[in-house]
Protein backbone atom coordinates (compact mmCIF):
# COMPACT_ATOMS: atom_id res chain seq x y z
CA UNK A 1 0.00 0.00 0.00
CA UNK A 2 2.77 2.43 0.98
CA UNK A 3 6.27 2.13 -0.28
CA UNK A 4 9.27 4.38 0.29
CA UNK A 5 12.13 3.87 -2.14
CA UNK A 6 15.53 5.29 -1.19
CA UNK A 7 13.92 8.32 0.37
CA UNK A 8 16.07 11.35 1.26
CA UNK A 9 14.42 14.15 3.21
CA UNK A 10 15.03 16.96 5.66
CA UNK A 11 14.61 20.65 6.34
CA UNK A 12 16.20 23.23 4.03
CA UNK A 13 19.91 22.36 3.91
CA UNK A 14 19.72 19.85 6.73
CA UNK A 15 19.25 16.33 5.43
CA UNK A 16 17.78 13.97 8.01
CA UNK A 17 16.69 10.85 6.13
CA UNK A 18 19.25 8.96 4.09
CA UNK A 19 18.17 6.35 1.62
CA UNK A 20 15.22 5.12 3.65
CA UNK A 21 13.28 2.26 2.10
CA UNK A 22 10.28 0.66 3.74
CA UNK A 23 6.91 -0.70 2.82
CA UNK A 24 3.57 -1.13 4.55
CA UNK A 25 1.16 -3.65 3.10
CA UNK A 26 -2.62 -3.50 3.21
CA UNK A 27 -4.02 -4.31 6.64
CA UNK A 28 -0.62 -4.33 8.30
CA UNK A 29 0.24 -2.65 11.58
CA UNK A 30 3.85 -1.52 11.21
CA UNK A 31 6.05 0.20 13.76
CA UNK A 32 8.85 2.63 13.08
CA UNK A 33 10.98 2.90 16.21
CA UNK A 34 14.28 4.47 17.08
CA UNK A 35 15.95 7.00 19.33
CA UNK A 36 15.22 10.74 19.52
CA UNK A 37 16.28 12.61 16.42
CA UNK A 38 16.52 9.51 14.26
CA UNK A 39 14.11 10.95 11.73
CA UNK A 40 10.92 9.06 12.58
CA UNK A 41 8.71 12.14 12.57
CA UNK A 42 10.51 13.45 9.49
CA UNK A 43 9.54 10.23 7.71
CA UNK A 44 5.87 10.71 8.56
CA UNK A 45 5.92 14.42 7.71
CA UNK A 46 7.44 13.61 4.33
CA UNK A 47 4.87 10.92 3.55
CA UNK A 48 2.02 13.23 4.59
CA UNK A 49 3.27 15.91 2.20
CA UNK A 50 4.11 18.54 4.82
CA UNK A 51 7.76 18.14 3.80
CA UNK A 52 8.85 17.51 0.26
CA UNK A 53 11.34 14.71 -0.39
CA UNK A 54 14.85 15.57 -1.53
CA UNK A 55 15.27 12.31 -3.35
CA UNK A 56 13.86 8.86 -3.82
CA UNK A 57 10.23 8.01 -4.25
CA UNK A 58 7.04 7.63 -2.20
CA UNK A 59 4.46 5.32 -3.69
CA UNK A 60 0.90 5.05 -2.40
CA UNK A 61 -1.14 2.27 -3.96
CA UNK A 62 1.46 2.11 -6.71
CA UNK A 63 1.30 5.81 -7.60
CA UNK A 64 4.04 8.32 -6.86
CA UNK A 65 2.95 11.02 -4.39
CA UNK A 66 6.28 12.86 -4.26
CA UNK A 67 4.94 16.04 -5.81
CA UNK A 68 1.53 16.01 -4.16
CA UNK A 69 0.52 18.70 -1.68
CA UNK A 70 -0.45 17.75 1.88
CA UNK A 71 -4.18 18.28 1.36
CA UNK A 72 -4.17 16.15 -1.79
CA UNK A 73 -2.40 13.33 0.02
CA UNK A 74 -4.92 13.56 2.85
CA UNK A 75 -7.75 13.29 0.32
CA UNK A 76 -6.10 10.25 -1.31
CA UNK A 77 -6.66 8.35 1.92
CA UNK A 78 -3.57 8.92 4.05
CA UNK A 79 -4.37 10.35 7.43
CA UNK A 80 -1.61 11.82 9.57
CA UNK A 81 -1.88 12.21 13.33
CA UNK A 82 1.01 14.43 14.25
CA UNK A 83 2.94 14.58 17.48
CA UNK A 84 1.81 18.19 18.03
CA UNK A 85 -1.75 17.00 17.29
CA UNK A 86 -2.55 20.22 15.38
CA UNK A 87 -6.07 20.34 16.74
CA UNK A 88 -8.33 23.35 16.18
CA UNK A 89 -8.17 24.44 19.79
CA UNK A 90 -10.88 27.12 19.71
CA UNK A 91 -13.41 24.77 18.19
CA UNK A 92 -15.54 22.17 19.86
CA UNK A 93 -14.76 18.47 19.76
CA UNK A 94 -17.60 17.97 17.34
CA UNK A 95 -16.37 20.69 14.98
CA UNK A 96 -12.88 19.19 15.04
CA UNK A 97 -14.36 15.84 14.05
CA UNK A 98 -16.47 17.38 11.30
CA UNK A 99 -13.36 19.07 9.94
CA UNK A 100 -11.66 15.68 10.00
CA UNK A 101 -14.31 14.63 7.52
CA UNK A 102 -13.85 17.82 5.49
CA UNK A 103 -13.00 15.92 2.33
CA UNK A 104 -16.12 13.76 2.58
CA UNK A 105 -19.06 15.55 1.03
CA UNK A 106 -21.52 12.87 2.04
CA UNK A 107 -23.27 14.14 5.19
CA UNK A 108 -24.75 10.73 5.96
CA UNK A 109 -21.32 9.12 5.80
CA UNK A 110 -19.98 11.84 8.12
CA UNK A 111 -22.64 11.16 10.73
CA UNK A 112 -22.01 7.43 10.48
CA UNK A 113 -18.27 7.89 11.05
CA UNK A 114 -18.92 10.28 13.93
CA UNK A 115 -21.17 7.69 15.57
CA UNK A 116 -18.45 5.05 15.13
CA UNK A 117 -15.79 7.33 16.57
CA UNK A 118 -17.99 8.18 19.56
CA UNK A 119 -18.48 4.47 20.16
CA UNK A 120 -14.72 3.99 20.14
CA UNK A 121 -14.06 7.01 22.36
CA UNK A 122 -17.09 7.52 24.62
CA UNK A 123 -15.19 10.28 26.41
CA UNK A 124 -15.31 12.41 23.28
CA UNK A 125 -19.06 11.98 23.03
CA UNK A 126 -19.48 13.27 26.58
CA UNK A 127 -17.42 16.30 25.71
CA UNK A 128 -18.52 17.02 22.19
CA UNK A 129 -19.41 20.63 22.98
CA UNK A 130 -16.18 21.31 24.85
CA UNK A 131 -13.44 23.36 23.18
CA UNK A 132 -10.58 21.13 22.08
CA UNK A 133 -8.02 23.43 23.70
CA UNK A 134 -9.54 23.00 27.15
CA UNK A 135 -9.25 19.21 27.25
CA UNK A 136 -6.64 17.13 29.01
CA UNK A 137 -3.60 15.73 27.21
CA UNK A 138 -5.04 12.23 26.92
CA UNK A 139 -8.37 13.47 25.64
CA UNK A 140 -6.62 15.61 23.07
CA UNK A 141 -4.65 12.61 21.79
CA UNK A 142 -7.87 10.68 21.47
CA UNK A 143 -9.46 13.58 19.64
CA UNK A 144 -6.50 13.80 17.26
CA UNK A 145 -6.70 10.08 16.48
CA UNK A 146 -10.47 10.32 16.15
CA UNK A 147 -10.16 13.30 13.81
CA UNK A 148 -7.67 11.34 11.75
CA UNK A 149 -10.21 8.54 11.43
CA UNK A 150 -13.00 10.83 10.29
CA UNK A 151 -11.87 10.85 6.67
CA UNK A 152 -12.18 7.04 6.49
CA UNK A 153 -8.48 6.70 5.65
CA UNK A 154 -6.91 3.60 4.18
CA UNK A 155 -3.60 4.37 5.84
CA UNK A 156 -3.01 6.13 9.13
CA UNK A 157 0.34 7.59 10.12
CA UNK A 158 0.41 7.99 13.90
CA UNK A 159 3.24 9.90 15.53
CA UNK A 160 4.14 9.28 19.20
CA UNK A 161 0.64 8.78 20.61
CA UNK A 162 2.04 7.77 24.01
CA UNK A 163 4.21 10.85 24.48
CA UNK A 164 3.42 12.67 27.72
CA UNK A 165 0.55 10.40 28.70
CA UNK A 166 0.06 8.68 32.01
CA UNK A 167 0.44 4.87 31.75
CA UNK A 168 -3.23 3.87 31.86
CA UNK A 169 -4.03 6.34 29.07
CA UNK A 170 -1.18 4.90 27.01
CA UNK A 171 -2.92 1.53 27.23
CA UNK A 172 -6.17 3.18 26.12
CA UNK A 173 -4.53 4.78 23.13
CA UNK A 174 -2.78 1.57 22.08
CA UNK A 175 -6.02 -0.36 22.46
CA UNK A 176 -7.81 2.10 20.19
CA UNK A 177 -5.08 1.64 17.57
CA UNK A 178 -5.54 -2.12 17.75
CA UNK A 179 -9.30 -1.65 17.32
CA UNK A 180 -8.59 0.46 14.26
CA UNK A 181 -6.38 -2.25 12.81
CA UNK A 182 -9.20 -4.73 13.42
CA UNK A 183 -11.42 -2.42 11.35
CA UNK A 184 -9.07 -3.00 8.43
CA UNK A 185 -7.15 0.28 8.65
CA UNK A 186 -3.48 0.04 7.78
CA UNK A 187 -1.29 1.79 10.35
CA UNK A 188 2.26 3.05 10.41
CA UNK A 189 3.08 3.86 14.03
CA UNK A 190 6.03 5.90 15.22
CA UNK A 191 6.84 5.34 18.89
CA UNK A 192 9.45 5.68 21.57
CA UNK A 193 7.71 3.22 23.84
CA UNK A 194 9.48 0.35 22.08
CA UNK A 195 8.39 -2.46 24.34
CA UNK A 196 4.65 -1.85 24.13
CA UNK A 197 4.88 -1.03 20.44
CA UNK A 198 6.59 -4.27 19.54
CA UNK A 199 3.88 -6.11 21.49
CA UNK A 200 1.01 -4.89 19.35
CA UNK A 201 2.52 -4.41 15.88
CA UNK A 202 3.06 -6.96 13.11
CA UNK A 203 6.31 -5.71 11.73
CA UNK A 204 8.90 -3.15 12.79
CA UNK A 205 11.62 -0.97 11.32
CA UNK A 206 14.43 0.45 13.41
CA UNK A 207 15.57 3.89 12.31
CA UNK A 208 18.88 5.24 13.61
CA UNK A 209 20.54 8.45 12.46
CA UNK A 210 18.28 8.70 9.44
CA UNK A 211 18.93 5.18 8.18
CA UNK A 212 16.97 1.95 8.48
CA UNK A 213 19.21 -0.38 10.44
CA UNK A 214 16.91 -3.31 10.97
CA UNK A 215 13.54 -4.66 9.91
CA UNK A 216 11.48 -7.73 10.55
CA UNK A 217 8.48 -9.17 12.34
CA UNK A 218 8.01 -7.35 15.65
CA UNK A 219 8.49 -10.51 17.63
CA UNK A 220 11.93 -11.28 16.19
CA UNK A 221 12.99 -7.62 16.38
CA UNK A 222 12.16 -7.77 20.06
CA UNK A 223 14.43 -10.78 20.52
CA UNK A 224 17.34 -9.07 18.79
CA UNK A 225 20.44 -8.49 20.88
CA UNK A 226 20.98 -4.87 19.71
CA UNK A 227 17.37 -3.92 20.34
CA UNK A 228 17.32 -5.54 23.75
CA UNK A 229 20.44 -3.62 24.77
CA UNK A 230 19.65 -0.26 23.21
CA UNK A 231 15.89 0.08 23.66
CA UNK A 232 14.55 -2.43 26.10
CA UNK A 233 17.27 -2.10 28.69
CA UNK A 234 17.39 -5.85 29.23
CA UNK B 1 -21.90 22.83 1.81
CA UNK B 2 -23.11 20.54 4.50
CA UNK B 3 -25.78 21.77 6.81
CA UNK B 4 -25.19 20.01 10.06
CA UNK B 5 -27.08 22.34 12.34
CA UNK B 6 -26.22 20.53 15.53
CA UNK B 7 -22.88 22.28 15.71
CA UNK B 8 -23.07 25.29 17.99
CA UNK B 9 -20.13 27.65 17.88
CA UNK B 10 -18.85 28.35 21.34
CA UNK B 11 -17.66 31.79 20.36
CA UNK B 12 -20.68 33.82 21.44
CA UNK B 13 -21.00 32.17 24.84
CA UNK B 14 -17.28 32.34 25.38
CA UNK B 15 -17.45 36.02 24.49
CA UNK B 16 -20.14 36.60 27.10
CA UNK B 17 -18.23 34.75 29.81
CA UNK B 18 -15.16 36.70 28.83
CA UNK B 19 -17.05 39.96 29.30
CA UNK B 20 -18.12 38.79 32.74
CA UNK B 21 -14.71 37.51 33.80
CA UNK B 22 -12.49 40.04 32.12
CA UNK B 23 -12.02 43.25 34.05
CA UNK B 24 -10.97 45.54 31.15
CA UNK B 25 -13.88 44.28 29.07
CA UNK B 26 -16.27 44.91 31.92
CA UNK B 27 -14.92 48.42 32.36
CA UNK B 28 -15.25 49.11 28.65
CA UNK B 29 -18.83 47.80 28.60
CA UNK B 30 -19.81 50.17 31.40
CA UNK B 31 -17.85 52.97 29.74
CA UNK B 32 -19.65 52.36 26.42
CA UNK B 33 -23.01 52.50 28.12
CA UNK B 34 -22.10 55.81 29.73
CA UNK B 35 -20.97 57.17 26.35
CA UNK B 36 -24.23 56.07 24.78
CA UNK B 37 -26.21 57.90 27.46
CA UNK B 38 -24.06 61.02 27.03
CA UNK B 39 -24.63 60.90 23.27
CA UNK B 40 -28.35 60.41 23.83
CA UNK B 41 -28.58 63.45 26.14
CA UNK B 42 -26.37 65.79 24.11
CA UNK B 43 -27.26 64.74 20.58
CA UNK B 44 -30.58 62.96 20.81
CA UNK B 45 -31.76 59.99 18.72
CA UNK B 46 -30.22 61.15 15.40
CA UNK B 47 -26.75 61.06 16.96
CA UNK B 48 -27.43 57.62 18.41
CA UNK B 49 -28.43 56.49 14.94
CA UNK B 50 -25.27 58.07 13.54
CA UNK B 51 -23.26 56.12 16.06
CA UNK B 52 -24.86 52.89 14.98
CA UNK B 53 -24.39 53.67 11.29
CA UNK B 54 -20.68 54.32 11.73
CA UNK B 55 -20.40 51.48 14.24
CA UNK B 56 -21.87 49.05 11.76
CA UNK B 57 -19.56 50.28 9.04
CA UNK B 58 -16.40 50.21 11.18
CA UNK B 59 -17.41 46.74 12.31
CA UNK B 60 -17.86 45.65 8.70
CA UNK B 61 -14.45 47.08 7.74
CA UNK B 62 -12.82 45.61 10.85
CA UNK B 63 -14.27 42.14 10.24
CA UNK B 64 -12.51 42.12 6.87
CA UNK B 65 -9.23 43.17 8.48
CA UNK B 66 -9.60 40.61 11.26
CA UNK B 67 -10.30 37.86 8.73
CA UNK B 68 -7.29 38.65 6.59
CA UNK B 69 -5.03 38.92 9.60
CA UNK B 70 -6.43 35.89 11.38
CA UNK B 71 -6.39 33.54 8.41
CA UNK B 72 -3.47 34.83 6.33
CA UNK B 73 -1.40 36.80 8.86
CA UNK B 74 -1.48 39.85 6.61
CA UNK B 75 -1.58 43.28 8.31
CA UNK B 76 -3.72 44.74 5.58
CA UNK B 77 -3.04 48.41 4.91
CA UNK B 78 -4.75 48.47 1.53
CA UNK B 79 -8.15 47.69 3.03
CA UNK B 80 -9.19 51.32 2.57
CA UNK B 81 -8.58 51.01 -1.16
CA UNK B 82 -11.16 48.23 -1.32
CA UNK B 83 -13.54 50.73 0.30
CA UNK B 84 -12.50 53.30 -2.33
CA UNK B 85 -13.18 50.87 -5.17
CA UNK B 86 -16.60 50.23 -3.64
CA UNK B 87 -17.49 53.92 -3.69
CA UNK B 88 -16.43 54.28 -7.33
CA UNK B 89 -18.27 51.17 -8.50
CA UNK B 90 -21.42 52.29 -6.73
CA UNK B 91 -21.11 55.76 -8.25
CA UNK B 92 -20.52 54.52 -11.79
CA UNK B 93 -23.29 51.95 -11.62
CA UNK B 94 -25.88 53.96 -9.72
CA UNK B 95 -25.71 57.36 -11.45
CA UNK B 96 -26.04 56.07 -15.05
CA UNK B 97 -28.78 53.74 -13.90
CA UNK B 98 -30.67 56.66 -12.37
CA UNK B 99 -30.16 58.70 -15.53
CA UNK B 100 -31.42 55.81 -17.66
CA UNK B 101 -34.60 55.69 -15.62
CA UNK B 102 -35.44 59.15 -17.01
CA UNK B 103 -36.95 62.23 -15.47
CA UNK B 104 -40.06 60.47 -14.26
CA UNK B 105 -38.80 57.13 -12.99
CA UNK B 106 -40.77 54.18 -11.79
CA UNK B 107 -40.62 54.53 -7.98
CA UNK B 108 -39.88 50.83 -7.43
CA UNK B 109 -36.91 50.82 -9.82
CA UNK B 110 -35.70 54.08 -8.36
CA UNK B 111 -35.77 52.70 -4.84
CA UNK B 112 -33.97 49.54 -5.92
CA UNK B 113 -31.28 51.10 -8.09
CA UNK B 114 -28.91 51.91 -5.16
CA UNK B 115 -28.87 48.21 -4.34
CA UNK B 116 -27.67 47.49 -7.87
CA UNK B 117 -24.69 49.76 -7.21
CA UNK B 118 -23.99 48.18 -3.82
CA UNK B 119 -24.25 44.60 -5.08
CA UNK B 120 -22.06 45.46 -8.07
CA UNK B 121 -19.49 46.90 -5.66
CA UNK B 122 -19.52 43.66 -3.67
CA UNK B 123 -19.00 41.59 -6.83
CA UNK B 124 -16.21 43.81 -8.16
CA UNK B 125 -14.61 43.71 -4.71
CA UNK B 126 -14.74 39.92 -4.64
CA UNK B 127 -13.13 39.67 -8.07
CA UNK B 128 -10.52 42.30 -7.20
CA UNK B 129 -9.69 40.32 -4.06
CA UNK B 130 -9.15 37.14 -6.06
CA UNK B 131 -6.89 38.94 -8.55
CA UNK B 132 -4.79 40.66 -5.87
CA UNK B 133 -4.36 37.47 -3.84
CA UNK B 134 -3.49 35.26 -6.80
CA UNK B 135 -1.19 37.83 -8.38
CA UNK B 136 0.59 39.21 -5.33
CA UNK B 137 0.25 37.23 -2.11
CA UNK B 138 0.10 33.66 -3.43
CA UNK B 139 3.43 33.86 -5.29
CA UNK B 140 5.14 35.33 -2.21
CA UNK B 141 3.61 32.69 0.04
CA UNK B 142 4.80 29.91 -2.25
CA UNK B 143 8.29 31.32 -2.44
CA UNK B 144 9.00 31.83 1.24
CA UNK B 145 7.22 32.17 4.56
CA UNK B 146 10.17 33.73 6.36
CA UNK B 147 9.55 37.35 7.34
CA UNK B 148 6.02 36.92 6.08
CA UNK B 149 4.25 39.48 8.26
CA UNK B 150 6.68 42.27 7.39
CA UNK B 151 6.77 41.39 3.69
CA UNK B 152 3.01 41.16 3.49
CA UNK B 153 2.66 44.49 5.29
CA UNK B 154 5.00 46.20 2.83
CA UNK B 155 3.12 44.65 -0.07
CA UNK B 156 -0.20 46.02 1.19
CA UNK B 157 1.30 49.50 1.54
CA UNK B 158 2.53 49.19 -2.05
CA UNK B 159 -0.89 48.06 -3.22
CA UNK B 160 -2.41 51.04 -1.45
CA UNK B 161 -0.07 53.47 -3.25
CA UNK B 162 -0.66 51.90 -6.63
CA UNK B 163 -4.42 51.88 -6.21
CA UNK B 164 -4.84 55.45 -4.96
CA UNK B 165 -2.54 56.80 -7.67
CA UNK B 166 -4.10 54.48 -10.22
CA UNK B 167 -7.48 55.95 -9.35
CA UNK B 168 -6.13 59.49 -9.69
CA UNK B 169 -4.65 58.59 -13.06
CA UNK B 170 -7.74 56.95 -14.50
CA UNK B 171 -10.75 58.76 -13.02
CA UNK B 172 -9.01 61.88 -11.73
CA UNK B 173 -8.78 63.49 -8.30
CA UNK B 174 -12.27 65.01 -8.38
CA UNK B 175 -14.88 64.14 -5.81
CA UNK B 176 -17.75 62.17 -7.31
CA UNK B 177 -20.66 61.91 -5.00
CA UNK B 178 -24.39 61.80 -4.70
CA UNK B 179 -26.43 63.89 -2.28
CA UNK B 180 -28.55 60.93 -1.26
CA UNK B 181 -29.54 57.43 -2.35
CA UNK B 182 -33.16 57.58 -1.33
CA UNK B 183 -34.62 61.02 -1.92
CA UNK B 184 -37.46 60.71 0.57
CA UNK B 185 -38.47 62.48 3.76
CA UNK B 186 -36.80 61.33 6.96
CA UNK B 187 -38.70 58.79 8.99
CA UNK B 188 -39.95 59.92 12.37
CA UNK B 189 -39.20 57.53 15.21
CA UNK B 190 -39.97 58.67 18.76
CA UNK B 191 -40.11 62.25 17.60
CA UNK B 192 -36.67 62.09 16.00
CA UNK B 193 -36.22 62.51 12.26
CA UNK B 194 -33.94 59.81 10.92
CA UNK B 195 -32.51 59.88 7.39
CA UNK B 196 -33.49 56.82 5.36
CA UNK B 197 -30.02 56.58 3.79
CA UNK B 198 -28.48 56.07 7.19
CA UNK B 199 -31.05 53.56 8.30
CA UNK B 200 -30.48 51.52 5.16
CA UNK B 201 -26.69 51.79 5.55
CA UNK B 202 -26.99 50.37 9.07
CA UNK B 203 -29.26 47.64 7.77
CA UNK B 204 -26.78 46.73 5.02
CA UNK B 205 -23.84 46.52 7.38
CA UNK B 206 -25.88 44.39 9.79
CA UNK B 207 -27.01 42.00 7.07
CA UNK B 208 -23.51 41.71 5.59
CA UNK B 209 -21.92 40.99 8.97
CA UNK B 210 -24.65 38.46 9.75
CA UNK B 211 -24.05 36.72 6.41
CA UNK B 212 -20.29 36.58 6.98
CA UNK B 213 -20.87 35.26 10.50
CA UNK B 214 -23.29 32.64 9.25
CA UNK B 215 -20.89 31.63 6.51
CA UNK B 216 -17.98 31.23 8.93
CA UNK B 217 -19.88 29.30 11.59
CA UNK B 218 -22.55 27.33 9.82
CA UNK B 219 -21.05 26.15 6.55
CA UNK B 220 -18.40 23.59 5.74
CA UNK B 221 -16.23 26.08 3.86
CA UNK B 222 -16.58 28.69 6.59
CA UNK B 223 -15.49 26.14 9.15
CA UNK B 224 -12.46 25.42 6.99
CA UNK B 225 -11.58 29.13 7.01
CA UNK B 226 -11.64 29.16 10.80
CA UNK B 227 -9.61 25.95 10.83
CA UNK B 228 -6.88 27.57 8.73
CA UNK B 229 -6.86 30.55 11.12
CA UNK B 230 -6.34 28.23 14.10
CA UNK B 231 -3.88 25.69 12.74
CA UNK B 232 -2.61 25.77 9.20
CA UNK B 233 -0.82 22.43 9.45
CA UNK B 234 -3.87 20.80 10.99
CA UNK B 235 -5.99 22.22 8.19
CA UNK B 236 -3.73 20.70 5.54
CA UNK B 237 -3.79 17.40 7.41
CA UNK B 238 -7.58 17.14 7.13
CA UNK B 239 -7.48 17.92 3.42
CA UNK B 240 -8.14 21.65 3.30
CA UNK B 241 -6.59 23.38 0.29
CA UNK B 242 -4.77 26.39 1.74
CA UNK B 243 -4.55 28.22 -1.58
CA UNK B 244 -8.31 28.03 -2.05
CA UNK B 245 -9.04 29.20 1.51
CA UNK B 246 -6.56 32.07 1.31
CA UNK B 247 -7.96 33.35 -1.97
CA UNK B 248 -11.52 33.00 -0.72
CA UNK B 249 -10.74 34.82 2.52
CA UNK B 250 -9.05 37.72 0.78
CA UNK B 251 -11.88 37.97 -1.70
CA UNK B 252 -14.46 37.96 1.08
CA UNK B 253 -12.61 40.67 2.96
CA UNK B 254 -12.25 42.87 -0.12
CA UNK B 255 -15.91 42.40 -0.98
CA UNK B 256 -17.10 43.45 2.49
CA UNK B 257 -14.96 46.60 2.38
CA UNK B 258 -16.31 47.44 -1.08
CA UNK B 259 -19.87 46.97 0.16
CA UNK B 260 -19.14 49.32 3.06
CA UNK B 261 -17.81 51.91 0.62
CA UNK B 262 -20.78 51.58 -1.69
CA UNK B 263 -23.33 51.79 1.11
CA UNK B 264 -21.72 54.98 2.43
CA UNK B 265 -21.30 56.74 -0.93
CA UNK B 266 -23.79 59.43 0.17
CA UNK B 267 -21.65 60.19 3.24
CA UNK B 268 -18.12 59.89 1.85
CA UNK B 269 -18.28 60.46 -1.95
CA UNK B 270 -15.83 58.74 -4.29
CA UNK B 271 -12.26 60.06 -4.55
CA UNK B 272 -8.87 58.36 -4.62
CA UNK B 273 -7.98 58.71 -0.94
CA UNK B 274 -11.46 58.18 0.50
CA UNK B 275 -10.31 54.88 2.01
CA UNK B 276 -7.89 56.40 4.50
CA UNK B 277 -10.34 57.27 7.24
CA UNK B 278 -12.20 53.94 7.14
CA UNK B 279 -8.82 52.18 7.13
CA UNK B 280 -7.65 54.01 10.22
CA UNK B 281 -10.86 53.41 12.10
CA UNK B 282 -10.88 49.73 11.15
CA UNK B 283 -7.34 49.48 12.50
CA UNK B 284 -8.35 51.24 15.74
CA UNK B 285 -11.01 48.59 16.10
CA UNK B 286 -8.82 45.53 15.53
CA UNK B 287 -6.02 46.85 17.70
CA UNK B 288 -8.49 47.66 20.46
CA UNK B 289 -10.08 44.20 20.53
CA UNK B 290 -7.13 42.05 19.49
CA UNK B 291 -5.93 41.26 15.99
CA UNK B 292 -7.74 38.54 14.11
CA UNK B 293 -10.68 38.35 16.48
CA UNK B 294 -13.85 38.52 14.39
CA UNK B 295 -16.47 38.54 17.14
CA UNK B 296 -14.40 41.19 18.90
CA UNK B 297 -14.19 43.25 15.72
CA UNK B 298 -17.97 43.53 15.61
CA UNK B 299 -18.21 44.74 19.20
CA UNK B 300 -15.15 46.95 18.73
CA UNK B 301 -16.67 48.66 15.72
CA UNK B 302 -19.45 50.00 17.90
CA UNK B 303 -17.12 50.96 20.75
CA UNK B 304 -14.99 53.03 18.40
CA UNK B 305 -18.07 54.63 16.88
CA UNK B 306 -19.32 55.55 20.36
CA UNK B 307 -15.99 57.16 21.16
CA UNK B 308 -16.00 58.99 17.87
CA UNK B 309 -19.51 60.41 18.20
CA UNK B 310 -19.06 61.31 21.85
CA UNK B 311 -15.83 63.10 20.99
CA UNK B 312 -17.55 65.04 18.22
CA UNK B 313 -20.31 66.11 20.58
CA UNK B 314 -18.14 66.95 23.57
CA UNK B 315 -14.89 68.25 22.01
CA UNK B 316 -15.79 69.09 18.36
CA UNK B 317 -14.88 67.07 15.30
CA UNK B 318 -11.19 68.07 15.32
CA UNK B 319 -10.60 65.62 18.17
CA UNK B 320 -12.35 62.76 16.40
CA UNK B 321 -9.22 60.72 15.77
CA UNK B 322 -7.27 61.92 18.80
CA UNK B 323 -9.52 60.54 21.53
CA UNK B 324 -9.95 57.03 20.03
CA UNK B 325 -6.18 56.86 19.60
CA UNK B 326 -5.58 57.81 23.22
CA UNK B 327 -8.07 55.19 24.35
CA UNK B 328 -6.40 52.62 22.11
CA UNK B 329 -2.99 53.40 23.59
CA UNK B 330 -4.38 53.09 27.12
CA UNK B 331 -6.02 49.78 26.33
CA UNK B 332 -2.84 48.41 24.76
CA UNK B 333 -0.87 49.47 27.82
CA UNK B 334 -3.28 47.62 30.12
CA UNK B 335 -4.11 44.66 27.87
CA UNK B 336 -1.41 44.29 25.20
CA UNK B 337 -3.24 41.60 23.23
CA UNK B 338 -6.41 43.67 23.02
CA UNK B 339 -9.66 43.56 24.97
CA UNK B 340 -10.75 40.11 23.94
CA UNK B 341 -7.31 38.53 23.91
CA UNK B 342 -6.14 36.84 20.79
CA UNK B 343 -7.66 33.77 19.22
CA UNK B 344 -5.19 33.63 16.37
CA UNK B 345 -1.75 32.39 15.60
CA UNK B 346 -0.61 35.95 16.21
CA UNK B 347 2.46 37.47 14.72
CA UNK B 348 4.86 34.62 14.45
CA UNK B 349 7.67 34.20 12.01
CA UNK B 350 7.53 30.82 10.37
Amino acid sequence: MLELKNLDSGYDFLQILWDVSLHVDKGEFVALVGPNGAGKSTTLRTVSGLLSPKGGEILFKGKSINKRKAHEISRMGISYVSEQLNLFTDMSVEENLLLGAYALHDTEQQLKTIAFVFELFPRLKERKRQLAGTMSGGERKMLAIARGMMSNPELMLVDEPSLGLQPNLVTDVFRSLQLLRDQGVTILLVEQNVNATLEITDRAYILEQGKIVMEGPSRSVKENEHVRNAYLGI
Amino acid sequence: MSNITSVRPATLTSLLTRIKDNRPVFIVSVFSLILLIVIGIKGGPPQILNTFVSGGMWALMAVGLALVFGVMNIPHFAHGESFMVGTYVAYYVYTPLLAALGSNPNPVFKALSPFAGIIAAGLVGAILGIIVERLIFAPLRHRTRSGWVMNAFLLTVGISFVMTNGATLTVGPNFRGIPTYWDVDPIEILGARLAVDRLVAFFISGVTIALVWFFLHRTRTGRAIRAVAQDETGAQMVGIDLDFIHTLTFSLSTATAAIAGAALLFMFQAYPTVGLKPLYFAWYVVMLVGLGNIAGAIVGGFIVALLQTATQLLFTITWETVIPTIVMILVLLLAPSGLFGSEVKGIQEQ
